[in-house]
């Protein structure tokens, strides 16, 4: 628009980037859903500890369970057990939780549950980790055989990331004699783990167990064995079996180190079976729950941090400004009449209430009444403000009489006419007779018929959930609106009526 | 659509200036808002138009509590013929024109009898703020009935035909007069259905018409031509009007005008947010003429030359005038 002064331009670009950039941050930056209907993956993890108590004597179990410091954002934990005391601490980067119990015997079974979910995990602290390690001491043939296997790692290798998934690489090859000899006939997963291990440390590159969890639904698993190295900034994860790199996106981490899962005293036979299932859950409750869970805080200051009552308000308040727009752009640009500036507005939100179609019947009946009653007292040659009263009065008994009709017919639309609408529609009777007086019946006709109009326009977008959702949750798109009226503040153009309207120019 | 489109471009090329650019580019722009009772209280109107010597139909008393209404009758002493009207009133509504007195009742215009109860209950109507904008108490004056010069009787019905200039910083763009018809029951509004003439700046002589947003040559009534006739004292009238400039200190404005079979041109009410249908009447859009008068304000300013309300009204006639009455 040319004829926006730079001052104008200025807030308006302003407004409108402001309001872009919060709505983005909070979509890609924060996350939040789009709409409401966004569903996310919620992850209910059981890990069920079986063993056998001694009875003789107390029992101790430790078990691992994932130190919570990764990309997932736990919203609930429960350790479920009979009769054990539950304790929970830190140690190097892992959890280890320990049920214990003075006295158990026979066949024992402890549950741990994890419901975690992926998105709105905050931010991760700096990962640190060792990068150099002593040589672990070999001898003999084992000796010979490592360092004919390092030198060509050596050779084929650029850094400690080469290094490393060729070292796995070679330690697959079974039909490497060295390779034969380091393992010794087993070539289960954790005895590749440990000749790996052998082999980085002669090349003194540190090296760390990964046990992970496989994020699936319905498959039996055990622990799954990753290694992984930190390269001074990262940790840099690796198949042991494949020597693919990085770790995959369904893994969870439950526990680091050589440790076996769970530890027993006081009993034997443990056994830890995994039970995994996935649920979907409406994303933004996901959001409310992660918030209560983590320290990221981010629906603390939004509209969802209000009490549910207040929200509920809200969620109607924060539409008011779209009924605005919509009389803005059907008044200014569209050149329909309507009965004062935002009475349709107040006419939109009385619909609510009304539900639209018995709002509109409503309207119209007892607006036609209530202006036919008026004309009546036209001819008592009453002043303005005692006419008025008798018209308002008119109108509540009116309201009363048809709830009342409509309770008896079963209707209970008709018991929905609540004080709000009530007021407004007397609001409305009152500027429309004044119109009427001042401008004649027929125009005041065509203002109400615009009124109604504008207000059934403002009622259908108001209404519409994904467009309530969103507003409420990007309160920023407001200032983006704002910058819209803004702009039209400066509008200069033809109404649509008035194309209508000059016409007769145009005619020769 | 398309054809729409079309029509917007035409326009524009014309110069029609539609709501939306009146209310940015003048009334906001040239109009400050404290200045606004000036225009929308006619006493104010009146009595600031009595300081500045610029002719106004007579005073003869204002109303402006229910006690008051007392007074009435010692307001319009010995007078047969009067005319109440509120205060701030807008688009004629609320007003009611006494031209005779009649065994002790009163006679309208359009011959109606109203008793001095009628006229009473008109009174305290005006008051509580029947017919101010927004609903606001108002007062209601007296003052004297225009009786309009008898050379509209052959193309006004009864009413009083008035002429409204806009004018633009002191400079008058565009004159239009309004006659009233049978139904706009002698009013000269063109909402309630009066006929828009256009007149020439330069001669004072009328155009086509306009009715209900069409043209017209011939008035509905007295189905005579309403072009080519010549209104007279046309000086009189632009020079009052380019003078309401100083009288109110609003940049834009309408200037309501009557001419009085006796006192000549009087002015009845300025507007601080004159209609479009002047263009109708003037088949001619408003937007190039106030360019033109901005572009003229503009090179004043940077002469610093103040031009006096005669030089204003010889620039509008140079420029806007001699249209000629076009063939149909």
């Amino acid at each position: 628009m040319r004829s926006l002064t730079l001052h104008l331009k200025v807030l308006i670009t302003l407004l409108v980037t402001v309001g872009i950039l919060v709505t983005a941050y909070q979509i890609f930056i924060l996350g939040i859903p789009v709409t409401e209907d966004e569903t996310d993956d919620l992850w209910n993890i059981d890990a069920k500890v079986e063993f056998q108590a001694s009875g003789r004597e107390p029992v101790k179990v430790q078990m691992f369970v994932p130190p919570l410091n990764q990309d997932y954002v736990s919203l609930n934990e429960s350790f479920i057990s009979n009769n054990y005391g539950v304790s929970i601490k830190r140690a190097d980067g892992n959890r280890k939780v320990t049920w214990s119990a003075r006295r158990a015997s026979g066949n024992q079974t402890l549950y741990y549950r994890l419901v975690l979910t992926k998105r709105y995990s905050g931010e991760q602290p700096k990962a640190t980790g060792p990068i150099y390690r002593d040589s672990i001491a070999v001898e003999g043939a084992e000796k010979i055989a490592a360092e004919a296997l390092l030198a060509p790692i050596r050779q084929h290798s650029a850094d400690v990331e080469t290094f490393i998934s060729e070292t796995i690489k070679r330690v697959n090859n079974s039909a490497d004699d060295n390779v034969k000899l380091l393992l010794g006939g087993d070539a289960s997963t954790p005895n590749k783990a440990k000749v790996i291990e052998l082999l980085l440390s002669i090349a003194h590159v540190p090296m760390e167990r990964v046990h992970t969890i496989r994020l699936a639904a319905d498959i039996q698993q055990t622990p799954e064995l990753w290694l992984r190295s930190f390269n001074g900034e990262n940790w840099l994860y690796f198949n042991p079996d494949s020597g693919e790199q990085g770790l995959p996106q369904d893994r969870l981490v439950w526990w680091t180190g050589d440790d076996q899962l769970v530890g027993i005293e006081g009993g034997k036979k443990a056994l830890v079976s995994f039970t995994l299932n996935n649920s979907e859950m409406n994303a933004i409750r996901l959001a409310k729950l992660t918030d209560e869970n983590t320290d990221v805080d981010f629906l603390e200051y939004s509209l969802y941090g209000l009490p549910l009552q207040t929200q509920q308000t809200y969620q109607i308040m924060i539409m008011i400004p779209i009924g605005v727009l919509v009389i803005l752009i059907l008044r200014n640009l569209g050149g329909l009449q309507t009965l004062g500036t935002f009475t349709p507005v107040l006419i939109a939100l009385a619909f609510r209430e009304t539900q639209l179609g018995f709002g509109i019947m409503l309207f119209t009946v007892i607006t036609a009444l209530g202006l036919s009653l008026r004309s009546y007292l036209e001819h008592l040659k009453l002043q303005m403000l005692p006419r008025l009263s008798v018209v308002l009065t008119f109108v509540v008994v009116l309201i009363a009489v048809i709830s009342l009709f409509s309770h008896k017919l079963g209707l209970e639309r008709g018991l929905s006419v609540a004080l709000f609408p009530m007021v407004i529609l007397t609001m409305t009777i009152e500027r429309l007779s004044i119109t009427w007086e001042e401008r004649g019946a027929s125009h005041a006709f065509k203002v109400a018929v615009g009124t109604l109009f504008a207000a059934t326009l403002a009622h259908l977008l108001m209404t519409v959930p994904e467009l309530t959702y969103f507003i409420f949750t990007f309160p920023a798109v407001l200032l983006i609106m704002v910058g819209f009226m803004l702009a039209m503040g400066r509008y200069r153009g033809y109404r649509l009526t008035e194309l209508f309207r000059f016409k007769a120019f145009l005619k020769d | 659509m398309f054809g729409l489109i079309k029509r917007w471009k035409a326009l524009e090329a014309k110069g029609i200036m539609g709501i939306n650019r009146r209310n940015a580019d003048y009334v906001l722009k040239y109009n400050q808002r404290h200045l606004y009772p000036i225009v929308d209280d006619k006493i104010i109107t009146k009595e600031r138009a009595i300081q500045a010597g610029i002719h106004v139909p007579e005073l003869y008393g204002i109303i402006s509590t229910e006690k008051e209404i007392e007074k009435f009758d010692e307001i319009i002493a010995g007078r047969s013929d009067f005319v109440i009207k509120p205060a701030q009133g807008a688009g004629g509504d609320g007003i009611l024109v006494i031209a005779d007195k009649f065994e002790g009742r009163y006679k309208t215009v359009s011959g109606k009898i109203v008793s001095q109860e009628d006229i009473e209950h008109q009174l305290s109507s005006i008051l509580t703020g029947l017919y101010s904008l927004g609903g606001h108490r108002d007062r209601a004056l007296i003052e004297y009935r225009v009786t309009p010069d008898p050379i509209f009787k052959s193309i006004s019905y009864e009413g009083v035909p008035d002429i409204r200039i806009i004018v633009l910083m002191g400079y008058p763009v565009m004159a239009m007069l309004r006659l009233p018809t049978r139904q706009s029951n002698g009013k000269a509004n063109l909402h309630q259905g009066a006929i828009g003439v256009g007149v020439d700046l330069a001669t004072g002589l009328t155009l086509r018409g306009t009715w209900l947003n069409n043209k017209i040559t011939k008035h509905p009534d007295t189905t005579n031509a309403v072009d080519g006739v010549q209104l007279p004292n046309w000086d009189g009238f632009m020079k009052l009007a380019a003078g309401c400039y100083e009288l109110c200190g609003l940049g834009y404005i309408g200037v309501d005008m009557v001419l009085d079979e006796e006192k000549g041109p009087l002015i009845l009410e300025l507007n601080a947010r004159p209609g479009l249908n002047i263009q109708i009447a003037n088949d001619c859009g408003l937007t190039h003429r106030a360019h033109a008068v901005e572009a003229r304000i503009a090179e004043l300013a940077k002469n610093d030359v103040k031009e006096s309300a005669e030089d204003r009204v010889r620039f509008s006639q140079q420029l806007f005038g001699h249209v000629k009455p076009a063939e149909i």
